[in-house]
């Protein structure tokens, strides 16, 4: 049977780009490092869904200890658990590309300083961009318009989240963007999901539970600088020599 | 038209069972016929402070799994002729209550004329607890002057707006009340509890009454007789007030301002 024009074929390949997020291991204490998986995204079973994962092992010195194939194993098992789907691995030393390779990962060039040699014919195919580990901010904000409750929970993910309504204690707003509340915010803020720095969160009034930036985060223990709270305020990421830290600024 | 009520409240002890045995007696002495259900299967309790205990045949799980009828499990109350009793059981446990089956109960009590069902919630937030909200048009949050019980109420007030059937069918959301229980002038004047003002910061829903603290309480239930039946006592009066303020009328609070305890008084209490 003969379709009326020959253009149309059943495939059609064309150039695509996937956001993906990018594992970076800080050394080869492979317990160590499923410890601190478990401790930040184990009690958030969704955190991730499914998205697929770049394993970057460009801040390995070459001296690291070798690990065995089974750590191996156990730390793709443990990231496939935390919703993230291994696709693609960089810089991976050469003890651990057969276990890779095995789980059907995908080898990319390394960006990094040291160059660990990737096999040469895994390079033909075209290797998926190395995506930031932040999706572009264009995507429009998430606006939330009704209070959060205890044991609420909202993500906007890659993008911005507006509330404008109370966020109670207990209640968690999440984004990888900006967090703004145009209410009292007195549950767990956490902009800066996915490690972008220059994140902020916007509150009316600042009592919340806990703030945390990029990682980074403060609890209501040691209470909120006076200026700041229960006022308009924003928190945002302050570099600081080596480290970071968080800086509470009140809004006039 | 049935409305279907629920006494919900997250945390245990907080006046739940009473609230629910007072409010669906004030309903019926004022002509309205009504049914109280109690959604706590496994640790039935309604029964005892409505002191019918003793007259529990069949019960809630039995109507739903088919054993009995409706007229077999109702019970009469003996003092206001427009309320019944629907006990749960006390063997079975909480998934015995499934969503077909307790919307069947509730459609066929509609049938029989009930103008009010009130549905006394289990605590928690597990099945017992979401099945008793499901279908409600209006619930009563009981709530005491403290932080852990207004943290669960704010819990349950996030699953009234998500998780019951007018949320999900995206209708006009479930009207929500706000109940104090337990309240003491004094003690919130002390700063040992909550004040009002500090409640409604948090939950922000309109408040439909504050019971005092009172041992009258305790000796309602310990009588099997609702709080709402011991003539002059402060609880009698706020259940009869809420009950009112439900029905549409209004009425100012009472029962909130701290009493100064009289020179001899303190003198005596040393």
């Amino acid at each position: 049977m003969r379709t009326s024009a020959a253009s149309i074929t059943r495939i059609d390949i064309r150039h695509g780009q996937l956001p993906l997020v990018v594992a970076r291991l800080r050394g080869s204490d492979i317990d160590a490092l499923l410890r601190d998986l478990d401790h930040r995204y184990g009690d958030a079973s969704g955190f991730f869904e499914n998205e697929p994962l770049l394993l970057d092992f460009s801040d390995w010195a070459e001296s690291e200890p070798a690990s065995t194939a089974l750590q191996q194993q156990a730390l793709l098992q443990a990231l496939r658990r935390a919703g993230l789907r291994p696709l693609a691995y960089q810089a991976a030393p050469v003890t651990w590309q057969p276990v890779l390779d095995a789980a059907g990962l995908l080898a990319t060039e390394s960006h990094g300083a040291h160059g660990m040699r990737l096999p040469a014919e895994r390079t033909e195919s075209p290797p998926p961009p190395p995506a930031p580990a932040m999706p572009q901010a264009s995507a429009s904000a998430l606006v939330v318009d009704r209070p959060l409750r205890s044991g609420q929970q909202v993500y906007a993910r890659g993008r911005d989240l507006v509330v404008l309504a109370m966020v109670n204690p207990g209640a968690e707003v999440i984004a990888d963007g900006h967090v703004h509340v145009y209410a009292p915010l007195r549950g767990r803020a956490i902009a800066g999901a996915r490690g972008q720095a220059d994140a902020r969160i916007f509150a009316l009034a600042l009592e919340a539970e806990l703030v945390a930036i990029a990682g980074l985060y403060r609890t209501a223990e040691t209470p909120w600088p006076d200026e700041v709270r229960g006022r308009p305020a924003q928190v945002r990421l302050q570099r600081e020599g080596d480290g970071e830290r968080l800086l509470f600024e009140p809004l006039v | 038209m049935t409305k279907i009520v629920v006494v919900t409240s997250g945390k245990g002890g907080v006046g739940k069972t009473t609230t629910s045995a007072s409010f669906a007696t004030g309903l019926a002495l004022k002509g309205h016929k009504t049914v109280v259900i109690d959604f706590d299967v496994g640790l039935r309790n309604l029964d005892l402070i409505m002191g019918c205990e003793r007259r529990v045949v069949y019960d809630f799980v039995n109507v739903i799994q088919g054993e009995a009828n409706l007229n077999q499990a109702l019970i009469r109350d003996k003092q206001v002729d427009a309320l019944y009793i629907l006990a749960a059981s006390q063997t079975r446990d909480k998934e015995a209550l499934k969503q077909e089956g307790v919307e069947r109960v509730l459609n066929e009590l509609a049938g029989m004329g009930f103008e009010y069902i009130v549905c006394d919630s289990p605590a928690g937030i597990e099945t017992g607890a979401l099945m008793a909200m499901h279908y409600a048009d209006e619930a009563l949050v009981v709530t005491n002057p403290e932080v852990s019980s207004v943290r669960d109420s704010d819990r349950i007030l996030g699953l009234l707006s998500s998780r019951t059937r007018r949320a999900i069918e995206g209708r006009e959301p479930v009207k929500e009340h706000l109940l104090i229980t337990r309240y003491n002038p004094n003690r919130v004047q002390d700063g040992q509890m909550l004040s009002l003002q500090d409640i409604q910061d948090i939950l922000r829903i309109p408040l439909i009454g504050v019971i005092p603290e009172s041992e009258a309480v305790l000796q309602a239930s310990n009588q099997g007789v609702p709080a709402i039946h011991l003539q002059g006592t402060d609880v009698s009066e706020a259940y009869k007030d809420v009950v009112d303020r439900f029905l549409g009328q209004d009425r100012p609070l009472r029962f909130i301002e701290a009493q100064k305890p009289s020179l001899l008084k303190r003198l005596f209490a040393r």
